[in-house]
């Protein structure tokens, strides 16, 4: 048989896409379902006097407005590390689209036309945070109540953790040149097609919840502690998301529905505007200064990072993003002493959570940067400097962290591909950058697989499939392991009733860890075929091998699956398989544990600059990345190429604009600018490095974030190449090159 | 009380009689009403394209559309591509090159093609591109999502 | 969407009745690109919506007559991007209806709406006044032509009268060699609002006629005679200033978040250059 692992088969899940038969989670109706409308504010900042909902109620179709009063008092609060965001707004609004009110009605035009009418006397509050510089004046207003934060010492400010982190002695390193510089990176959102959506309906002693969310297991727990239920009776549905990029993997508003479905005593539904998504999900902004010391020769001395993440209103996963991203600020250089310390702020806005690269393209934009800065300084080429100081394979350059692949290699392709050093075309430039992100630093994932009597396979994961093609993978996986054709295997994900516990779908996990579950899985199913075909054959199970789908006997060899129908005949049934990946909590580890595996990546593009305008063409674009092994090469490219054009969203058009009362002004699709297919690059590759080093099945790693780590300095450096100016600030929108040109002349 | 209209409109081949609220769009009304899900909602302004169809032979978004107006016409939503002999060759040529990913824009993306490919058997990449421009993928699978579009059209040619 | 009736007449005559008797109670549906949004977000509740696109006389049509191309209310943009005559006489125009949104928009998006709308950006307004085209109108009195520099009034706004519709556009086919370009900026390549639409058309006689739009309340037209911008052997050093001043109408607003005023009124120099150069190159090829 053919093996399947390696190659590109037509995607899991891939006809009920082209046919539009696939259940995303709005497509799922229910009868007698009531529609949410959330109640909103203009503003940012309101104090809320009262909620009348006098006008709501007598909306034809309107059955119930949901207050503040209505919900338990006091308020449960929630959040994956700091239990901060209310379920609706407690006394005042915090951030512009925070929900005072929500309203339930027979149909979504009623909740609508109730949640216009419920009034919400308030009064517009002076003021807010809105940036790095507001948040950490000495007078600064505080986002959140102190006592919310009881013992501690930080709580009488708007940052909400200091991490430092590093090695060395900064002051003690012998340099020739220091290179210090400020960088910002804009607050971005995920813009996933699919809008988020949440349903829940009682279901006697329990709840069901169906939800968008990357990881129905983190909702299942928060649920049945926040309603004081046992796990077994909160039942999770996350049907595939229509894309999640990490703005899906922490709840928003379950809560909400799970309580209104409660008193409703019927389903009940929230399906976001895309809107409205905006003022759900971003990205963090940063505020980031390097200093970077360097000898004559390039060679990296000491590294002084300091980062100042705005997050929002509400913490949820961003001060995970903050500490992770910035214990490997250093990048993948080896640096004698690094000083890094990274600040969690709070302000007043969209709450930021985890997004695609996790807090690590905000700080390579600003030290990739300096590293370019230093080699024009120094007279260095960019691709040298970079070459000199990265580590060699397995050189630890963390302490405790090693490099787990051929680094340079990945460079010098990159470098290759681009045409590094290739004379240049007039108004061109190029760039090169590169970065790395940790994988998960634990992990936790059970999968079940059940060979069925007439050879076909079925799968249970607690995986979500939100694009990135677990599906896929796990039954190529399978098919390899039992001989079981790829069309004959389903994989049942996303129902926490059906499937085996898993910890979360993120941190480009899903393919090591999930994917050895289900390895060990099929494993587990192969030892009881080597079991029966001992009892069938009257052979010692020492005699017999296993060669994936093969049950080799001294003899001869057999299928698996022939195996197991003559000894389950006649009765039938069916092998089932469990298996488990666990990477424990590591207490002594600063992050709870090392990476899993790094996300290693080198980005270069040459751009063409129109100097009058200042437009950028990408005249083509190059992302390297070290993936172990493609053990599906197709599926690896495309999510190269989505993650480099994402990166090339933030680098070149996405940002939040607010207006001075925390307004977002740019809400929705027609003045917040993603790529189209007319904005790609005239030439992309995405090309991966595979030497089989990975801790995953058959030598994998993760991918699905590299491509975007470094694609900002990358393009960055380029156009900077092409124009002779620096900008620090992003998007490089065609104005603000063109005001960089002006500055200049 | 909402005013209503019956409607006649061929939908995937099948003529029906739709009693529909004159302020109701055509999206609305295919998710709603008719139960033909496929047709995806995002943005509603006529930017992301998730809720393309066809309309007498022309993609549309259909949130920008009041049902009222599709009266008389014929209409092919994603459910209409496939044939009696299974996927439609542009249904194939998108699993076979991997143009879906999360698939939540692949609707919209197919019926883009579909009435590119209608009215251009042999489009280049650069016509793709444009044809495709008001159809958002945040996957960006869009060099697979023009490859497969170009498989197509040679495979009906 | 608020509760509205559904018009749905058969001729000129009976929409004009309707809007007559609901005034600005109605509204009109074309193409309905702009106006299903406005509806939804309640920008609109009118209690009427009168449908045109019933009405045979109104039906999708660009006819050749009188020495004039006459482009019917609720011809789509795709229509005219793809005729032949279009193509052929005003290129410029064909060029501004191709960036109008995304195929999707074109197909159902018209000419006469896009004007209508009086949107300051309306990509199709600097060629309609550059060709000094005229916008035919029915209304209660009857029917009158009015030049598309005095149809559009300001944002939003159109020399429109209660009761009144438009009908048509008419484009004068240029009797002489004419060449005209239109281009525009924006954020990104793919479909975006503009940040400045700019068209620019020049006649072997030496007449350079300009029009800018999205750098003030709407779109102007600004016309040189001097035959310096139109000439081909002048250097385009010495063409800087006189094509400076043909920006003097421009006034971008200090609050959009599309760009900043000194951004526009720098591309417009830079977009109307481009633009003129593009003009005078297929006016000589017209005239070989």
């Amino acid at each position: 048989m053919m093996k399947s692992v390696g190659e590109s088969p037509r995607r899991g899940g891939g006809y009920g896409r082209v046919t539009g038969h696939q259940e995303y989670m709005a497509d799922i109706h229910l009868p007698d379902t009531l529609q949410v409308k959330l109640v909103t504010l203009d503003c940012a900042r309101a104090k809320i006097i009262s909620i009348d909902t006098t006008e709501a109620d007598k909306v034809p179709g309107v059955q119930f407005v949901m207050t503040p009063a209505d919900l338990p008092q006091p308020m449960p609060r929630f959040g994956p590390q700091f239990q901060d965001r209310p379920i609706l707004a407690v006394g005042e609004t915090k951030y512009f689209g925070e929900p005072v009110a929500a309203v339930a009605a027979e149909t979504k035009e009623a909740a609508e036309e109730g949640a216009r009418l419920v009034k919400v006397e308030h009064e517009v509050l002076e003021g807010g945070v809105y940036c790095v510089t507001d948040a950490l004046a000495a007078d600064a207003l505080l986002v959140q109540d102190p006592s919310l934060r009881p013992n501690d010492p930080l709580a009488d400010t708007n940052i909400i953790d200091e991490k430092n982190f590093g090695w060395g002695n900064i002051d003690d390193q012998p340099v020739d040149l220091i290179v210090e510089d400020n960088y910002q990176f804009p607050m971005v959102t995920h813009f996933a097609i699919e809008p988020h959506g949440f349903m829940a309906v009682p279901d006697g002693d329990g709840i069901v919840i169906w939800s968008t969310i990357q990881h129905p297991y983190l909702l299942q727990k928060m649920m049945a502690k926040m309603l004081d239920m046992p796990l077994s009776k909160v039942r999770v549905h996350a049907p595939d998301p229509g894309g999640g990029f990490g703005g899906k993997q922490i709840a928003k508003f379950e809560p909400l529905i799970a309580y209104m479905a409660l008193r409703a005593g019927r389903p009940v539904r929230l399906v976001l505007t895309l809107d409205e998504t905006f003022q759900a999900v971003r990205r963090s902004s940063a505020e980031i200064r390097v200093r970077t010391g360097f000898d004559s020769e390039g060679y990296i001395q000491f590294q002084d990072i300091e980062t100042n993440f705005l997050v929002g209103a509400y913490v949820d996963i961003a001060d995970r993003v903050v500490s992770k991203s910035s214990y490997s600020a250093a990048g993948p250089y080896r640096v004698p002493a690094v000083k890094i310390i990274g600040r969690t702020i709070l302000s007043h806005t969209t709450p930021s959570t985890a997004f695609r690269g996790f807090g690590i393209p905000q700080i390579s934009w600003a030290r990739e940067s300096v590293i370019d800065e230093a080699a024009l300084q120094l007279g260095i080429d960019r691709l040298e400097i970079r070459l000199r100081n990265l580590p060699r394979y397995k050189e630890a350059f963390i302490p405790g962290e090693e490099a787990d692949g051929d680094w340079e290699q990945t460079v010098r392709t990159a470098a290759k591909r681009i045409g590094w050093g290739d004379p240049l075309e007039p108004n061109r430039g190029r760039g090169i950058a590169i970065g790395l992100k940790s994988g998960p630093t634990t992990g936790l994932s059970y999968a079940t697989v059940r060979l069925l009597y007439d050879g076909s396979a079925m799968i249970y994961s607690g995986t979500s499939d939100m694009g990135q093609g677990a599906r896929t993978i796990f039954a190529q996986i399978a098919a390899d392991e039992l001989g079981v054709p790829l069309d004959e295997i389903t994989v049942v994900m996303g129902d926490t009733a059906v499937v085996p516990y898993d910890q979360q779908t993120s941190a480009s996990r899903s393919s090591v860890l999930m994917g050895t579950a289900v390895l060990r899985a099929c494993q587990d199913i192969q030892g009881k075929a080597l079991t029966m075909a001992a009892k069938l054959y009257n052979l010692d199970e020492d005699a017999i091998k296993i060669d994936s789908s093969l049950v080799v006997l001294p003899d001869r060899e057999l299928s698996l699956i022939d195996v197991m129908q003559e000894a389950l005949a006649p009765l039938g049934g069916e092998v089932v398989g469990n298996g488990e990946m666990r990477k424990d909590k590591d207490p002594s580890h600063p992050l709870g544990g090392t990476a899993a595996f790094f996300e290693f990546n080198c980005t270069a593009s040459e751009v063409e600059v129109d100097m009058e305008t200042g437009a950028t063409t990408l005249i083509k674009h190059v992302t390297v990345g070290d993936v172990g092994r493609s053990l599906n090469p197709l599926q690896v490219k495309s999510q190269d190429d989505g993650a480099a054009i994402m990166g090339l969203g933030h680098t070149l058009m996405e940002h939040y604009i607010f207006d001075d009362q925390g307004r977002i002004r740019n809400l929705g699709a027609i003045d917040y600018r993603i790529l189209t297919s007319m904005d790609l690059p005239l030439e992309l590759h995405s090309e991966s490095i595979e030497n089989a080093d990975g801790p995953g099945p058959y030598g994998i790693k993760g991918v699905s974030e590299g491509s975007l780590l470094v694609t900002a300095p990358a393009v960055g450096a380029a156009i900077r190449e092409a124009t002779g100016t620096v900008i620090r600030d992003l998007p490089l929108t065609p104005q603000r090159v063109w005001e960089a040109l002006q500055e200049k002349k | 009380m909402d005013d209503t209209l019956d409607i006649n409109v061929t939908v995937n081949g099948r003529p029906r009689t739709i009693n529909v609220a004159v302020n109701q769009t055509l999206l609305d009304v295919l998710r709603n009403e008719i139960d033909l899900t496929g047709t995806k909602e995002c943005c509603v302004v006529g930017e992301c394209g998730a809720c393309t169809v066809i309309v007498d032979g022309r993609s549309v978004n259909s949130c920008l559309m009041l049902a009222v107006e599709v009266d008389g016409a014929e209409l092919t939503t994603v459910e209409g591509l496939e044939t009696e002999d299974g996927l439609s060759p542009l249904q194939a040529a998108f699993l076979d090159e991997g143009a879906a990913q999360c698939g939540f824009c692949i609707p919209g993306q197919l019926m883009s093609a579909a009435a590119l490919l209608e009215h251009n058997q042999d489009p280049t990449v650069e016509e793709i591109q444009e044809g495709l421009a008001g159809n958002l993928c945040r996957c960006a699978g869009y060099e697979q999502i023009t490859k497969a579009v170009l498989a197509a059209a040679k495979a009906v040619t | 969407m608020n509760n509205f009736q559904y018009a749905r007449p058969e001729t000129v005559a009976e929409a004009v009745a309707l809007l007559e008797e609901h005034g600005p109670d109605a509204r009109l549906l074309a193409g309905g690109t702009d106006l299903v949004i406005e509806l939804r977000n309640h920008w609109v509740e009118p209690k009427v919506v009168i449908d045109l696109k019933r009405i045979p006389e109104l039906a999708p049509a660009i006819t050749e007559r009188d020495g004039y191309l006459s482009i019917s209310a609720t011809t789509a943009m795709t229509d005219i991007v793809e005729n032949e005559q279009v193509q052929r006489y005003f290129p410029a125009l064909a060029e501004s209806a191709v960036v109008v949104g995304s195929v999707q928009i074109r197909a159902r998006a018209t000419l006469a709406g896009n004007i209508c709308n009086g949107s300051p950006a309306a990509d199709t307004a600097p060629p309609l006044l550059v060709y000094d085209a005229v916008v035919v109108v029915a209304g209660p009195k009857g029917t009158r032509r009015i030049a598309t520099n005095d149809f559009i009034v300001g944002p939003g706004k159109t020399a429109l009268e209660r009761g009144e519709l438009v009908t048509a556009i008419e484009l004068p086919i240029p009797e002489w060699a004419y060449g005209a370009a239109y281009t525009r900026l924006t954020r990104r390549r793919g479909t975006d609002l503009a940040s400045i639409t700019l068209c620019c058309g020049v006649d072997a006689a030496g007449n350079t006629r300009l029009a800018y739009g999205s750098v003030g309340p709407r779109a102007f037209l600004v016309i040189d005679d001097s035959g310096v911008l139109a000439d081909p052997n002048v250097a385009i050093e010495d063409k800087v200033e006189p094509l400076d001043a043909m920006f003097h109408l421009a006034s971008p607003s200090l609050k959009s978040m599309r760009a900043s005023p000194d951004y526009r009124l720098a591309m417009l120099r830079v977009l109307g250059a481009r633009a003129l150069d593009t003009a005078i190159g297929r006016l000589t090829k017209e005239l070989v």
